[in-house]
């Protein structure tokens, strides 16, 4: 319709509401190669990521402005704002066009006529009907007046000033007014004409940001997020639709009925054309109840429901997203000087065929060729950067069951498969423009990402875990810095979590390193770092295990991980780990669950034989140490692989005597304790312990005297055992 | 007026009358009114020529215009909810608006036979003379078709698939054959037909998908807004009221209460989203709602002293919450002890009631 009015009246010159130092790009805009929407990106350039994208989809006015503009040979040029100058804006810098409040005189005129929302307005008096010029302007205007009886917002104010202002020098350059052609917000126009522009208001601008603009593709699922403007981003593709049918909407909706026709067929449904053919007539007939001149989105949703959803609005909405929102994504055309990240991006996805749509799709890569270690890589230093694109989904891509698994550290370095969602959307190529001051190339921000985290330092599990990230995303530099970093706080750190956590880190990468090919690392470096690291961590262990209860956890999570790195890494000098493993065990000093914990880790690893082992219970949980403390010992000891401690019958004689020792007052006061310890064991685990608990009495059996103090204990054991399996029988009857 | 219950063509005859009058909106063939004022008789809105146009139904503007919409096409309506979201009342008043009549009704049954659907005879006259019009006993829905009015079939889901089978040639060639008068009955413009479906009875009696696409269908929502519910239950109840002439007014406080009450324990939340709720499995619809109100004003009437109090209501809750057993009771008790009992007001009245009526 704007081309009909151009048509008409041919201006001179098109001036379009739209940041005044973009208008270099309007060449690149209109290119034959450039296929909307795609959107002006303004972005910060001193350091701070910020940007603001001004989104142009085929069917824009300004668009077709544009492009009648070259078509015949007319200049065209931007009049708002600067890029800097909007980015300086106090408020919203995402949307450049929030101007109504949520409750926005719009919104009322909608409520008014009985519809839901202003976008359904705005389908409906300004999209659909086929209007001519003058009704169109009649209508336009009456709203944009409307709009302005609302609160104003200063900077709106001062827009108009800018604007009038760029029309003037227009009009200085000697065009005649009549030739000039304005395609602005109704709004402003309104301003323009009634002459209300208040000039004063120019001195309210902001004063511009450093800045630098480009074009970036955009994507209808990113348009249609856009609500409340009134452009009709509701639905995309429905818009495209019309307007590929020359603003033709009731061809546009038999076009999207007919495409969630198939796409319920696809899905499994019964769809018959019949049904079709009935949801476009319903859609018809409802627009002409309403008044509207064309059935909107709402009419075919409501239509489609009623005929290929039988009444379930559920059945129908997903293929309706899809048919009016769909998931295309714009493309720019190549002249336009991309940045050098962005060329660097879309070259990787499209060599690695990685999903460049804007719906999310799930892949894996398996670690095991160098192309996929590559891709990995790839999107590593993609999330390091903090672009988004892909996030990881575990190693096996099953969500919930992974769900703790962290991207990078110690576990990305074992695994042998990764699965990613990635689904691109503007904000990808946003974040890879942004992202250009830290550097021309992904590894390059990768790095600078690094090296901030690096400068902000942190104990040496923390930096091990940032060296792992280095490796995963193949940035050696920093990863050798990473190293060295390592070393250093190594010397410093007295926290025995932080050490055994960095251990490990070390350990995992001169067992897996090679998988991910760091040969500029290095084993020569990694290997004596890591001998320094662990038998620093051995010898802190005694002291670090003095702790209380509530410190007690992460010590004992980093004397599993000695424990295992002991065992499992040749390199490591398995006797310290062993010696001062047995020096904890035997100190009544530490915490009596971490000497629990150790005691069973050494027993499980054969450092003790059965004798030794029992002896060793039996002496932690004889009447002469405190009850409080056996159990806790106990609890520690029950930690490690409870089933072969339970199978140990020496192991549960102690623990049989430990308990039928017990004073009934004290036995009240330790079943708290007592029952946090036992109930790690499983179902098998709790019936080894009872037959090697009955076993144990038969011997008592024999000596009758004794049988009936026994029993009498015994009721304070079972009554324990018993609140035990009582609880094993309900978790049964909640499964069943 | 003597009648329990008048029909919605002639208890809103004035309406009905003063919309026809002003109309002036295109009709489709067969129609009283234009689809316009069909929307304006059912949602309600300004008087016309004076007379007050009631809502008829309280919810949304656009689910109403997809029936009327489906209605003026070739294709017949379904109404599917769950129980008691207003589909026969909305049948009843889209019927009397558009064909004047709401009578034209088949109640979908076990038992509905196919004779019922289409046409039996008057076996006296049928012996006496042989096969003629006069013996000849002609369905509703074969009534609807010759004066091309509007049939309705309550519970479609109930009737045997036999039934339902014989409904597809009806609603599709839109014609009845009597063989033995050697007369096919084509349907007169206008004709059409409304179906209301339970979706507690989803499976009873399943529909084909040929006999589905017939229809187009419409969900009846089940309430949602506190504020829309409580305005439908006590109009409803209101006209109960003068309909039968017996029963007191509830304190609105108290229909308030009772709304809340059926909300939550439906949603099985509280309102305020921090308390979970067991569910009953009675129904709590609108309708049991309404007819709980109802009765409270008549207990009230009948044996209490002065207006309709919570204990009124309890009793007249207990019947409709004990439908599917005594379970439910226990529902409603325990909602009473964690609920009611911290809140103010009749809240208090209700939980001391609740305790007398609702124990074991």
């Amino acid at each position: 319709m704007l081309r009909r009015a151009f048509d008409q009246t041919p201006p001179a010159l098109i001036l379009v509401e739209g940041p005044s130092d973009a208008t270099p790009l309007i060449e690149v805009l209109v290119d034959p190669e450039t296929r909307p929407p795609v959107a002006i990106l303004g972005y910060r350039t001193d350091g701070t990521p910020g940007s603001s994208a001004w989104p142009f989809a085929s069917y824009s006015p300004e668009y077709q402005a544009l492009l009648w503009a070259k078509e015949h040979g007319v200049p065209a040029r931007f009049i708002d704002l600067t890029v800097g100058q909007s980015l300086a804006r106090p408020k919203a810098p995402d949307d450049p066009e929030v101007e109504a409040p949520t409750e926005s005189p719009g919104a009322i005129a909608a409520q008014a006529r009985g519809l839901r929302s202003f976008d359904e307005l705005w389908e409906a008096y300004y999209e659909a009907p086929a209007h001519d010029e003058a009704s169109f302007n009649a209508a336009i205007m009456a709203y944009a007046a409307s709009l302005r009886e609302g609160p104003e917002l200063p900077l709106s104010l001062a827009r108009d000033a800018v604007m009038a202002q760029a029309i003037e020098a227009a009009i200085d350059e000697g065009h005649t007014p009549e030739a000039i052609a304005v395609v602005a917000g109704a709004a402003h126009v309104v301003a323009f004409l009634s002459g209300t522009v208040d000039f004063a208001r120019l001195r309210e601008v902001p004063s511009a940001l450093p800045s630098a603009v480009t074009l970036i593709p955009y994507s209808f699922p990113r348009l249609s997020e856009q609500l409340g403007y009134g452009a009709g981003n509701r639905a995309p593709l429905l818009y495209q639709k019309a307007h590929d049918a020359d603003t033709n909407f009731e061809r546009a909706g038999l076009e999207v009925l007919l495409e969630l026709t198939d796409h319920l067929r696809l899905s499994g449904f019964q769809a018959s054309l019949a049904d079709t053919i009935e949801a476009h007539r319903l859609s018809r007939m409802l627009a002409q109840i309403r008044g509207k001149a064309a059935p909107g989105l709402d009419e075919l949703r409501e239509a489609a429901t009623a005929t290929l959803g039988r009444g379930d609005p559920q059945v129908v909405e997903r293929g309706l997203v899809q048919a009016t929102i769909g998931k295309n994504v714009g493309q720019v055309a190549a002249r336009i000087g991309k940045s050098s990240l962005q060329e660097e991006f879309w070259r990787e996805v499209q060599a690695r065929r990685l999903p460049a749509t804007d719906a999310p799709e799930r892949f894996s890569l398996r670690l095991g060729n160098t192309l996929e270690i590559e891709s990995s890589s790839f999107l590593h230093r993609l999330r390091l950067a903090e672009v988004p694109y892909a996030h990881f989904l575990g190693r096996e891509g099953r969500r919930g069951k992974n769900e703790d698994e962290s991207p990078g550290g110690y576990a990305a370095l074992a695994r042998a498969k990764e699965t990613w969602e990635a689904q691109w959307t503007p904000a990808t190529d946003i974040g890879l423009v942004e992202r250009v001051v830290l550097g021309d190339t992904l590894e390059q921000v990768a790095e600078r990402c690094l090296e901030v985290r690096l400068a902000e330092g942190g104990d040496t599990g923390a930096l091990a875990e940032l060296l792992l990230d280095a490796v995963v995303a193949a940035c050696p530099r920093s990863a050798a810095r990473a190293l060295s970093a390592c070393g250093v706080a190594a010397a410093n750190d007295d926290d025995l979590p932080s050490l055994a956590k960095a251990t490990r880190a070390l350990s995992g990468l001169l067992s897996f390193g090679s998988t991910r090919a760091q040969s500029s690392l290095g084993e020569a470096a990694i290997g004596p770092l890591l001998q320094t690291l662990y038998t620093r961590a051995v010898l802190r262990a005694p002291a670090a295990a003095r702790v209380d209860e509530q410190g007690a956890p992460p010590i004992k999570a980093a004397l599993r991980i000695l424990h295992e790195l002991a065992l499992a890494q040749s390199e490591l000098d398995q006797d310290l780990w062993l010696d001062t493993g047995a020096q904890i065990a035997d100190d009544w000093s530490v915490n009596p669950t971490c000497a629990g914990l150790v005691t069973g880790l050494l027993y499980v690893a054969q450092r003790y034989d059965e004798a030794a082992i029992a002896e060793r219970v039996a002496l932690r949980l004889s009447l002469g140490s405190e009850p409080e403390r056996a159990a806790g010992f106990l609890e520690g000891f029950l930690e490690v692989n409870a089933l072969v401690l339970v199978k140990s019958k020496p192991v549960v004689k102690a623990l049989d005597q430990f308990l039928t020792q017990l004073e009934v007052g004290l036995f009240k006061d330790q079943l708290p304790l007592l029952r946090r310890a036992f109930s790690q064991l499983g179902k098998s685990e709790r019936r080894y312990l009872l037959e090697n608990v009955l076993a144990a009495r038969r011997l008592g059996d024999q000596a009758p005297a004794a049988k009936a103090i026994l029993v009498e204990k015994d009721r304070a054991t079972l009554a324990a055992v018993n609140t035990e399996l009582a609880q094993a029988l309900d978790d049964l009857d909640d499964l069943l | 007026m003597s009648e329990i219950r008048q029909p919605a063509e002639v208890k809103y005859a004035a309406e009905l009358s003063a919309l026809a009058a002003r109309d002036s909106g295109p009709k489709p063939p067969g129609w009283r009114l234009s689809p316009k004022a069909v929307e304006h008789y059912l949602i309600g809105g300004e008087p016309v020529d004076g007379v007050p146009i009631l809502a008829k139904y309280v919810g949304d503007r656009s689910l109403v215009q997809v029936m009327i919409a489906t209605l003026a096409s070739d294709r017949a309506l379904m109404l599917v909810g769950e129980p008691g979201t207003a589909k026969s009342w909305l049948s009843e008043h889209l019927s009397a608006a558009i064909s004047g009549t709401s009578a034209l009704v088949v109640q979908g049954t076990a038992g509905t036979s196919e004779e019922q659907l289409k046409y039996s005879w008057n076996y006296a006259l049928l012996l006496a003379e042989g096969p003629s019009q006069r013996a000849l006993v002609p369905s509703p829905i074969l009534r609807a078709m010759r004066e091309g009015k509007f049939a309705r079939l309550e519970e479609i889901t109930r009737t045997s698939s036999e039934v339902q089978d014989a409904l597809i040639s009806v609603l599709s060639e839109k014609q009845i054959v009597i063989p033995e008068l050697s007369e096919i009955v084509s349907a007169e413009r206008g004709f059409s037909l409304i179906a209301t479906a339970n979706t507690r009875d989803r499976g009873v009696n399943e529909m084909s998908a040929a006999l589905k696409r017939r229809f187009n269908f419409v969900t009846v929502p089940v309430v949602q807004d506190l504020e829309q519910e409580l305005k439908i239950v006590t109009q409803r109840e209101k006209e109960l009221r003068s309909d039968y002439q017996v029963g007191l007014e509830a304190p609105a406080e108290l229909s308030r209460l009772l709304v809340t009450l059926f909300q939550e324990l439906r949603s099985g939340t509280t309102k305020d989203g921090k308390t979970k709720l067991r569910s009953t499995s009675a129904v709590l619809s609108t309708a049991e709602a309404i007819s709980v109100l109802f009765s409270s004003g008549i207990l009230a009437q009948s044996f209490g002293n002065n207006g309709v109090t919570p204990e009124d209501l309890t009793r007249a809750l207990v019947g409709a919450i004990a439908k599917e057993g005594p379970e439910d009771l226990k529902v409603v008790r325990e909602y009473c002890e964690t609920v009611a009992k911290a809140r103010p007001g009749p809240w208090k009245a209700l939980y001391d009631a609740s305790k007398k009526h609702l124990a074991d």
